[in-house]
């Protein structure tokens, strides 16, 4: 479901070393305000130089769990799946593990009009594997392809309010436009990985990905066996000169964290696609293991039902909020590496972030007084959801008691929890109280627009906030960061008096790897793989 | 022996049937949605529904079910729902693979379990026969992914004398391969040897205790002589349905190793696809288990048929 279900070299210390620095200005332009031209040049190509310590060749074995459908990029969800398209396929927009965005096979965009309209000009000179030249009618047909509900994307959802079909239109062979349905400044967030569907494919893919595996992306998928793994080997017509290094990469499936662990002990792979913290942080700077770890946008949000007692009462969600000992969640969760969360949908990583709102922390004086006030002696509930979020459900339970909160602990398989009709019963936005794990997501919108806007889709809290929705639609549309940080102050705000989530910690990610043999190898907020970079020692 | 035959192999299709109606209505049952399991819980709920439509899970499960058991009997078994592959592929390439796996640990198990089992027998209520008693006890009731991650851990993590995953690579030797099934195959032999090793005991005792044997040693025969000539086929022929046993688990039961040693074997699968609803996949899967099983049960009567004279002429034991 999400990708919770996932150094060597960083970009800019070689970027740097490689007396490219000026790069550096352009790759951080890329995140810049709306209204502004965005984009690296492609000088980025002249950036194939291989580190001094580091070789050509090799082949990097990595463990990830089996995907559990068929790989296809357009309905793709799961973190395996996602990591060997990525290695094939490319995107527009690639999303760095800080959340900058980098020109990939468009080298720059722009938006004329605050934020309606985005045109993308794309690379020249790349081909796909099969020499099919990249051109803009094949971009047309890659989104066309996602915006069609036929095809069943979830993409869609990303796209929701914002682009229709028909919104895709071809200006020039190198020149893709897209006319939205609204001002949508972080637009480019949109059709780069953070929305991880939108990788462009040719125009007559047909839903084949395993055997007819065309891309513009840095390897060639040789071979796929959904028991087994995907062997991938250099793809001699990626676009980057010089890239990638390894001649190849092997992913092995193994259907056991434990088993997947082991593996990379043992010297079985070299690397893992989702590393889990808890599991391998204890293996940090043991033998040959080392660790890479980023912060993430992702969290498990305690979603509490607000039309519903004992929820309806605010009173009763701040008690609740107030009860956590965040610290706490963060330690036994995400071992630590995760960031305090503060009950509203702006990360630290989002620049708009509010920075004075004060932090949430445990208070059981508080959660007394706010119970009293809402006229509850005595709060139980049952908290619904599925083994991903166990070990968070357990501490909540653990944590909540400590206070005279008990909590009922209702799990369920993961095909029941997220099983049933999202209209009317699935468990995860109709239970009284439950855990979701959200993966990270490259913008706020992201979970503001279908998590907590009036009759959204995933509105399993069922929040209803006229000011919220206002403020929300106006962030979308800000063309200033004052004006966008302006209104994310009020959704924080609404959101963290409010309590209709609890978002205590934002996750970190974490990418296990073997130090003594490779370089280049990076953890992402996403679990994405960029394995350009990667070289063996 | 032929009617014997003929008897038990008319049952299987019977069995099966009923096999096949129990599985698919234990499936209707199960939580969840194949068709948001195809799409994940970002795809929208038109999506989902259209996706039902497009599988067929909107008829009604009697049609399904008939649509479905035509198909298995015609030889069609149609594609997995989730992973879009042909079920026969997937279920035949698991089956070789557990198949193998699982005569590797037979193999294995046999000698091990008999000897041990004969040993403790011929020295009962000694030493000797208390350490294997109590040994094969422990084992016994030790998980067999308890054994099997300390035997990762020692073997291939701290002395990486063998590989971590029992996938055999394309290109892997003979001799590569049994490199990779080993580990898994000893966590297997060490959960199964108590097991037989008692069974092979106990008939081990009698046998020894048996006024033929007694007369036998009376007529100037030696210790080891009774044994080789009295002792060993008697007390291994009701060993003969406790290995029948074991290697029905071994066929199909080993989900725990299966996952733990990376290897795709056929209980993996059976576990995958009854979580994912993906019926085409369960029921074939369920189905050709019940056939192997019972070929295994079958062999099982025959070869004791063939080693125990009373059960062959219908004469009780006495």
């Amino acid at each position: 479901m999400d990708m919770h279900s996932q150094n060597l070299l960083d970009r800019r210390r070689f970027l740097a070393g490689s007396g490219v620095a000026g790069l550096l200005a352009l790759v951080a332009a890329c995140s810049g305000g709306a209204g502004t031209s965005t984009g690296a040049s492609s000088q980025q190509s002249a950036t194939g130089s291989l580190p001094a310590t580091s070789k050509r060749g090799g082949t990097l074995r990595a463990g990830s769990p089996p995907p559990p459908t068929a790989v296809d990029p357009i309905t793709m969800y799961d973190g395996t799946a996602i990591a060997i398209v990525q290695l094939v396929a490319d995107y527009l927009i690639w999303l760095d593990k800080d959340f900058t965005l980098v020109p990939r096979l468009a080298e720059r965009w722009e938006t004329p009009d605050g934020g309606k309209t985005w045109s993308f000009a794309l690379r020249h000179g790349v081909v796909f594997s099969d020499g099919t030249p990249l051109d803009a009618e094949t971009v047309k047909a890659s989104f066309d392809r996602l915006l069609d509900p036929d095809n069943k994307s979830a993409a869609l959802s990303a796209f929701d309010t914002v682009l229709a079909k028909g919104g895709v239109a071809v200006k020039d062979p190198s020149t893709v436009v897209f006319t939205l349905e609204r001002a949508f400044s972080d637009f480019p967030y949109l059709v780069s990985a953070g929305n991880y569907n939108t990788l462009i494919l040719k125009k007559d893919y047909a839903g084949d990905f395993t055997k007819k595996p065309i891309g513009t992306g840095p390897f060639l998928l040789q071979s796929y066996d959904p028991s087994k793994g995907a062997t991938l080997v250099r793809n001699p017509k990626y676009w980057e000169q010089g890239k990638p290094y390894l001649d190849g990469v092997e992913i092995k499936f193994y259907a056991d964290d434990q088993a997947d662990l082991l593996a990379l002990q043992g010297g079985d792979v070299d690397t893992q696609i989702l590393s889990r913290p808890a599991l391998v942080s204890p293996l940090k700077g043991a033998g040959d293991i080392a660790i890479d770890q980023v912060k993430s946008t992702g969290f498990i949000a305690l979603t509490l039902r607000t039309d519903q007692a004992p929820f309806d009462r605010k009173e009763v969600r701040q008690a609740v909020a107030y009860a956590l000992d965040r610290p706490g969640v963060n330690a036994t969760t995400y071992d630590g590496i995760g960031a305090l969360g503060n009950d509203h949908l702006f990360a630290a990583l989002f620049p708009a972030a509010p920075t004075d709102l004060p932090q949430r922390a445990k208070d059981p004086a508080k959660v007394a007084a706010l119970l009293a006030a809402a006229g509850v002696s005595k709060l139980s509930f049952p908290l619904t959801f599925d083994p991903p979020s166990k070990d968070y459900a357990l501490t909540v339970q653990s944590q909540l008691k400590e206070v005279g909160i008990e909590v009922t602990l209702d799990q369920r398989t993961s095909a029941d929890f997220y099983g049933g009709d999202q209209e009317k019963d699935t468990p995860w936005l109709f239970t009284k109280a439950n855990l979701v794990g959200w993966a990270g997501r490259a913008v706020p919108s992201q979970f503001i627009i279908p998590m907590v806007k009036s009759k959204a889709v995933w509105n399993g809290s069922k929040y209803a906030n006229p000011a919220l929705d206002a403020a929300a639609t106006a962030y979308d549309a800000a063309t200033t960061d004052a004006d966008r940080k302006a209104q994310a102050e009020i959704i924080a705000k609404a959101l963290n008096d409010d309590v209709p989530v609890i978002i205590s910690v934002w996750s970190g990610n974490v990418r296990a790897y073997n130090g003594k043999k490779f370089t280049g190898v990076q953890a992402h907020p996403a679990s994405y793989v960029d394995f350009t970079s990667v070289s063996a020692l | 022996m032929r009617r014997f035959l003929l008897r038990r192999l008319a049952a299987i299709p019977l069995t099966l049937v009923a096999v096949s109606a129990l599985v698919f209505a234990a499936t209707e049952l199960i939580p969840g949605d194949v068709a948001r399991a195809i799409l994940g819980r970002e795809a929208s709920e038109s999506a989902v529904r259209a996706l039902r439509v497009q599988l067929g899970l909107d008829r009604p499960a009697a049609t399904r079910y008939v649509d479905w058991l035509g198909g298995f009997v015609t030889g069609r078994w149609g594609d997995s729902y989730t992973l879009k592959v042909p079920v026969r592929d997937l279920v035949l390439d698991r089956l070789g693979a557990s198949l193998l796996l699982a005569l590797l640990a037979f193999v294995l198990l046999v000698p091990v379990a008999v000897t041990l089992g004969l040993v403790a027998g011929i020295n009962h209520d000694r030493p000797a026969d208390r350490v294997i008693s109590v040994t094969g006890l422990t084992f016994g009731a030790t998980p067999e992914f308890v054994t099997g991650v300390i035997l990762l851990v020692v073997f291939s993590v701290k002395l990486r004398w063998l590989p971590a995953s029992a996938q055999i690579p394309p290109d892997a030797s003979p001799v590569e391969a049994l490199n990779h099934l080993l580990l898994p195959a000893l966590s297997l032999v060490i959960l199964c040897t108590g097991y037989v090793a008692r069974h092979v005991r106990a008939s081990t005792v009698t046998a020894v205790e048996s006024a033929y044997a007694r007369a036998a040693e009376l007529r100037g025969f030696t210790r080891a002589q009774v044994v080789r000539r009295h002792v060993l086929r008697n007390a291994t022929v009701p060993a003969t349905s406790a290995l029948g046993v074991q290697l029905q688990f071994l066929l199909g039961g080993l989900v725990a190793v299966e996952l733990l040693f990376n290897y795709p074997g056929i209980g993996a699968l059976l576990l995958q696809s009854a979580i994912d609803k993906d019926l085409p996949t369960l029921q074939t899967t369920a189905m050709v288990l019940g056939i192997l099983y019972m070929l295994v049960v079958l062999g099982a009567d025959v070869v004791y048929r063939v080693l125990d004279p009373r059960v062959r002429l219908g004469v009780a034991a006495r």
